[in-house]
């Protein structure tokens, strides 16, 4: 059972230590599964979501919310990732005194770090629980070498891997 | 919210207002904001990137809010705010025009139409998840997403490796030993997220500022 006021706080969480629209998906991953409140599946449901819709892709965790805990989560996320960004205007006076201080430099480089090896994690378990065979590891490159092209938008490529679900036995 | 270092709409209307007006430019009314920014909620399919194009081209070349410079510079910022990124520079540009309050309309005007559109999306996804062929096309769907999502760690590694290498072998090895440590702590212990990325930013800035102060002692 979902407690809407927890829930809320772990969505806000998430997005106040993170930078990004998916700098929150490891500790979101980590907190929700833990509680039982999502599964594997729905978090790569909600990504594809936000991927697909408009808007920054980073609205995925509204169709988390959306998937978890009905209307009511997808709202409390949007409240949630509506919140953090008026913090900017702190990092903007912030940043004008300490910014340039190297320090300040090594903490970012190194938070930006981490959080690119937690989504490379992430990604990996994702893959692992949903199921591994020799079609989705295909699809898995096929999908890496599209976007290294960048001659295919997302949604198209979403669009591709679905077919390719359908059809390809 | 006070900042007086903040340009001011009458400043920006010095710098910005077109040559044949000058003074005349006014910081348009709450409801033309919350109009313009919802326009461009509408207009924001096609994801990040494109939706800051057309911003950009809104507050930039239409509405001369701020200049290309002012820009690049607010942008710049929003990847070390919390948050969404895009969010955040919709936040930056909202507050110059009309403070606090222009950063609440922008926000609410950009999110309205997409936040609603997610939201009808994947209610639709739910009531037709049990249909088979919707079940197949959603199983290759998600590996598709787990390769973007990987794309995704190697993007936001890559310039912050290559800032490394430009400092030297030092700097790139610690770099490389963060990353790779922060993947082997997550993937045996599974510590809370939070520690682990607070230890990597902790070790980024004692890196960096003992690399600065022995710099600064043998000049």
């Amino acid at each position: 059972m979902i407690e809407p006021l927890v829930f809320f706080w772990l969505l806000l969480k998430a997005s106040l230590f993170s930078t990004g629209g998916t700098g929150n998906l490891p500790s979101l991953h980590a907190d929700l599964l833990a509680r039982g409140w999502a599964r594997d599946q729905q978090f790569v449901e909600a990504l594809a979501i936000g991927q697909i819709s408009p808007g920054p892709s980073g609205l995925w965790v509204i169709a988390l919310g959306y998937l978890t805990d009905g209307l009511r989560g997808a709202v409390l996320a949007a409240i949630a990732i509506s919140l953090p960004p008026l913090l900017v205007l702190v990092v903007a006076r912030l940043h004008r005194r300490v910014g340039a201080h190297p320090a300040m430099q090594g903490f970012m480089r190194g938070l930006g770090l981490a959080v690119s090896g937690n989504i490379f994690i992430v990604m990996v378990t994702l893959l692992l629980t949903t199921g591994v065979d020799g079609r989705s590891l295909l699809i898995v490159l096929a999908s890496i070498g599209l976007s290294l092209s960048q001659r295919v938008p997302v949604p198209v490529l979403l669009g591709l891997a679905g077919v390719a679900g359908v059809v390809v036995p | 919210m006070a900042d007086t270092t903040e340009p001011t709409p009458a400043r920006i209307a010095e710098r910005t207002a077109p040559p044949e007006a000058p003074g005349a430019w006014q910081a348009p009314s709450a409801w033309r904001l919350l109009q313009i920014w919802l326009m461009l909620g509408v207009q924001s399919f096609g994801g990040g990137t494109a939706t800051l194009f057309l911003i950009r081209r809104a507050v930039v070349e239409q509405q001369r809010w701020l200049s290309d410079e002012e820009f690049t510079r607010d942008w710049s910022l929003c990847f070390i705010a919390p948050g969404i990124n895009l969010l955040c520079m919709t936040v930056l540009v909202g507050h110059r025009v009309r403070g606090l309050r222009g950063a609440v309309i922008a926000l609410t005007g950009l999110l309205l139409p997409s936040v609603t559109i997610t939201i009808i999306m994947t209610a639709r996804y739910r009531s037709l998840q049990r249909i088979d062929a919707v079940q197949a096309a959603v199983e290759g769907i998600i590996p598709a997403t787990v390769g973007l999502g990987l794309m995704l760690a190697a993007n936001m590694a890559r310039p912050l490796l290559a800032a490394a290498r430009r400092e030297g072998r030092a700097s790139l090895s610690i770099s490389v030993v963060l990353l790779a440590a922060s993947i082997v702590v997550a993937a045996l212990w599974r510590p809370p997220v939070a520690l682990v990325l607070c230890c990597a930013g902790a070790c980024g800035a004692l890196a960096m500022w003992w690399r600065a102060t022995r710099r600064s002692g043998q000049p």
